[in-house]
């Protein structure tokens, strides 16, 4: 007995020892891709610096951070838009994701093929995507205002050139964008037990109430973790900035991470940008621990908790 | 045996490390950037070919970085300390770089020359050069022959430029919608135009031109003040503006990018353009239609703004004296003759080119100057002499975070939400802020 235990101690010893190795290199990668940098970035944050070698650097407290909560003229509409922008596309990829995700999982003809067609999206290069749709939006060369303007003859419709307008659209974009959501759905319904199903048909429950009752509790964790993701890709939002509205027009599409951007790389303010990255940092911090804490009130913890 | 065998290998190791070093000590590697496509690059390279054939203690390696990046990748390289040894810059991060002790000095560069660069185009700071423009560009007016012939309008005169006034009219004429009328026309309508009068670039830096020729200024003359928000530069910033919002006689612009001659009148839907002069060698040489040059229309008063990007040496290599004697050869007109002065694309910078006709002719009078030597000359060449004055970038810090914070405010008036005046004295303060550095 005992030497049966000390054996398995010793496989687990080595087991555990294989299991370190194995993980060393992302440990490396870890420490000094994400977590030095990260505090090094805190760190900038409370200096002035231009780029320009150690003898360019300024400590200046807590400068960079009053700036940028005060006078800064970009950063709390930034804020906004980004938050804005975030409910809608955060919204719409939701819904849309689950809907095609329900679709698909019925048993309709070609489903592989559908399935691979609205995740392609998902695969494409960003770039190609939202030069693709300024082909679509574009005000006076787009495939939307053409039909617009010159088959109903309608005003034209500035998309992504109206201050009102440009969120939302951009905001279609990472909808149309969400495929990676549907396939994480699909993963989530197919494990949907169809006995629950079944039983609740035999007692009469309509279709949306099965969907309601039955479905959406299974599947809330699955809801959950689409959320979460959701939510932290497009609080970082930044290409549809850099790639076709430049923030504009006016400060309509500045999002937090370009705003980031162009006071790093642009006007090389490397300790102000610091400080807008943390912030978006904070931000993003604070909107995933509301979620968490509310996660406990609607999520369907099927394999019991825990901490219990 | 197997002993002999690593002893050899060492001394082979030993050896080529010396060989290498030797090498090292007798050849400069430096390295140039340039912005532009891999094919532009090629052709940069070369010419800097042509300087490594011609000695044998430098040797240039062309680093090429595309245009739209160009800005973002230097400060991210100055950021890390590896700035290349030289290279072209964007106008508007020159003075900076030289206050933050990032470009070499290149003071001495035309010491002793006979002929000097154009005051117009040398960047200084506290009145000191830092930097002179490898090229000349200058704003003017582009017209589609084709669209005035068609429309029996006579062609804009090459030497007396038309009043604001008389533009607009002319564009109302060029106008065209789906049923053949001009704008100018009762029956005209405005949500069916297939071909505009005119485009005036609204990308930001291009608006200090309408300032000047409506008798105000962004900045003062000699750097010491920011005097933007005026009655004058709102009205000339309105008066673009109004050519989409009220005369219907130019397409929407949201001033983001410069691509006015591209997708207006090279397009071939747009009568007459405002741009710069790399136009007629990078996009007006394909057009398809026979073109003509003007000066810009004048509100107040005749001018025009000249720019071009200069060729630095910068500040964090160990080879900057190579660097220097490689930017002094390449700056000479003959090395960027073919494919950049002949083409269309840069106009030199030193002053016998504008005041010696020879040397004009030798310049202007080949078939990339498609609208004719007279044209070009009276136009352009005469007009760049006489009336160009300095773009901001030149005596004024800070100038590319001043034009995206004066961008973003501008946004609102292409679309016609905010006038330009209440957007100038929204912007005022923080305009302000960024001129004087914080």
């Amino acid at each position: 007995m005992g030497r049966r235990k000390k054996r398995r101690n010793a496989l687990l010893r080595s087991e555990t020892r294989t299991a370190y190795l194995c993980l060393i290199p992302s440990i490396i990668g870890l420490i000094f891709l994400t977590y030095i940098p990260l505090m090094e970035v805190f760190g900038l944050s409370f200096f002035s610096w231009k780029g320009n070698g150690f003898s360019g650097f300024k400590f200046v407290g807590l400068n960079n951070y009053i700036r940028l909560l005060t006078t800064d003229p970009y950063f709390k509409q930034s804020v906004l838009v980004t938050m804005y922008y975030t409910l809608m596309a955060v919204i719409g990829s939701m819904i849309y994701s689950l809907i095609i995700a329900l679709l698909l999982n019925r048993k309709i003809p070609a489903r592989g093929f559908w399935r691979a067609i609205f995740y392609l999206p998902y695969l494409l290069p960003a770039v190609a995507v939202y030069l693709g749709w300024n082909w679509l939006y574009n005000i006076n060369y787009g495939l939307f205002n053409y039909i617009i303007n010159r088959v109903f003859g309608l005003p034209r419709i500035g998309f992504i050139n109206d201050a009102k307008l440009v969120a939302p659209s951009l905001a279609l974009i990472s909808v149309w964008l969400a495929g990676n959501l549907i396939v994480i759905f699909l993963a989530g319904l197919q494990n949907v037990p169809r006995s629950y199903l079944e039983a609740a048909e035999v007692d009469g429950a309509s279709s949306w109430q099965r969907f309601w009752f039955i479905t959406v509790p299974v599947i809330s964790p699955i809801i959950f973790y689409n959320l979460l993701m959701a939510l932290i890709t497009n609080l970082q939002v930044i290409t549809p900035a850099l790639a076709l509205t430049k923030g504009g027009p006016g400060s309509a599409s500045r999002f937090v991470s370009y705003v980031m951007y162009q006071y790093a790389f642009e006007n090389r303010k490397f300790g102000y940008a610091a400080a807008v990255s943390v912030m978006l940092f904070i931000l993003i911090g604070i909107f995933t621990v509301i979620l968490f804490a509310t996660s406990r009130s609607w999520m369907f913890q099927q394999g019991g908790d825990d901490n219990e | 045996m197997k002993k002999l065998l690593a002893i050899l290998i060492c001394a082979m190791m030993v050896a080529s490390i010396f060989a290498i070093s030797a090498s090292a000590d007798d050849v400069v590697e430096i390295t140039y950037s340039y912005w532009g496509t891999p094919e532009e690059a090629a052709s940069v390279q070369a010419v800097a070919d042509k300087f490594n054939a011609e000695q044998d203690r430098i040797h240039v390696t062309v680093l090429a970085i595309p245009n739209e990046e160009y800005t973002t990748t230097l400060n991210s390289m100055a950021a890390g300390n590896q700035l290349p040894d030289c290279g072209i810059m964007n106008e508007n991060g020159v003075l900076d770089f030289a206050a933050d002790g990032l470009l070499a000095d290149i003071s001495s560069m035309y010491e002793g020359a006979e002929s000097m660069p154009l005051d117009a185009i040398t960047f200084k700071a506290d009145g000191k050069p830092v930097a002179y423009s490898a090229a000349n560009e200058i704003l003017f007016l582009y017209y589609n022959k084709d669209m005035f012939d068609a429309a029996g309008v006579a062609y804009p005169d090459p030497k007396t430029p038309y009043t604001w006034d008389e533009f607009v009219e002319t564009a109302k004429l060029l106008t065209l919608d789906g049923n053949g009328n001009n704008a100018a026309s009762p029956d005209f309508d405005p949500n069916n135009i297939v071909q505009y009068g005119c485009n005036v670039d609204n990308w930001t830096w291009q608006l200090e031109v309408w300032a000047l020729s409506n008798g105000g200024a962004w900045f003062a003359p000699d750097g010491s003040a920011c005097t933007i928000n005026t009655p004058e530069v709102a009205e000339s910033i309105q008066k673009v503006a109004d050519l989409y919002l009220v005369d219907h006689v130019m397409q929407f612009r949201d001033g983001l990018e410069d691509s006015g001659i591209q997708s207006t009148i090279a397009a071939g839907n747009v009568a007459m353009a405002t741009g710069g002069t790399w136009n007629v060698g990078t996009c007006m040489n394909l057009a398809t239609f026979p073109y003509g040059v003007a000066p810009l229309p004048v509100m107040k008063k005749e001018v025009t703004i000249c720019t071009g990007g200069p060729q630095v040496v910068f500040a964090q290599g160990d080879h900057q004296a190579e660097a220097m004697e490689f930017i002094k050869w390449y700056t000479k007109e003959e090395n960027s003759w073919d494919s950049l002065i002949a083409t269309g694309i840069w106009m030199p910078i030193l002053e016998e080119y504008y005041v010696n006709e020879e040397l004009t002719h030798k310049w202007v009078d080949n078939p990339n100057f498609s609208m004719g030597y007279e044209n070009f000359k009276t136009s352009v060449v005469d007009y760049a002499h006489d009336y160009a004055v300095s773009t901001c970038w030149y005596y004024v810090p800070h100038t590319n975070e001043f034009l995206e914070y004066l961008r973003s405010e501008l946004g609102s008036v292409w679309t016609g939400d905010i006038s330009a005046a209440d957007a100038l004295s929204h912007a005022e303060a923080h305009l302000i802020e960024i001129f004087e550095g914080y």
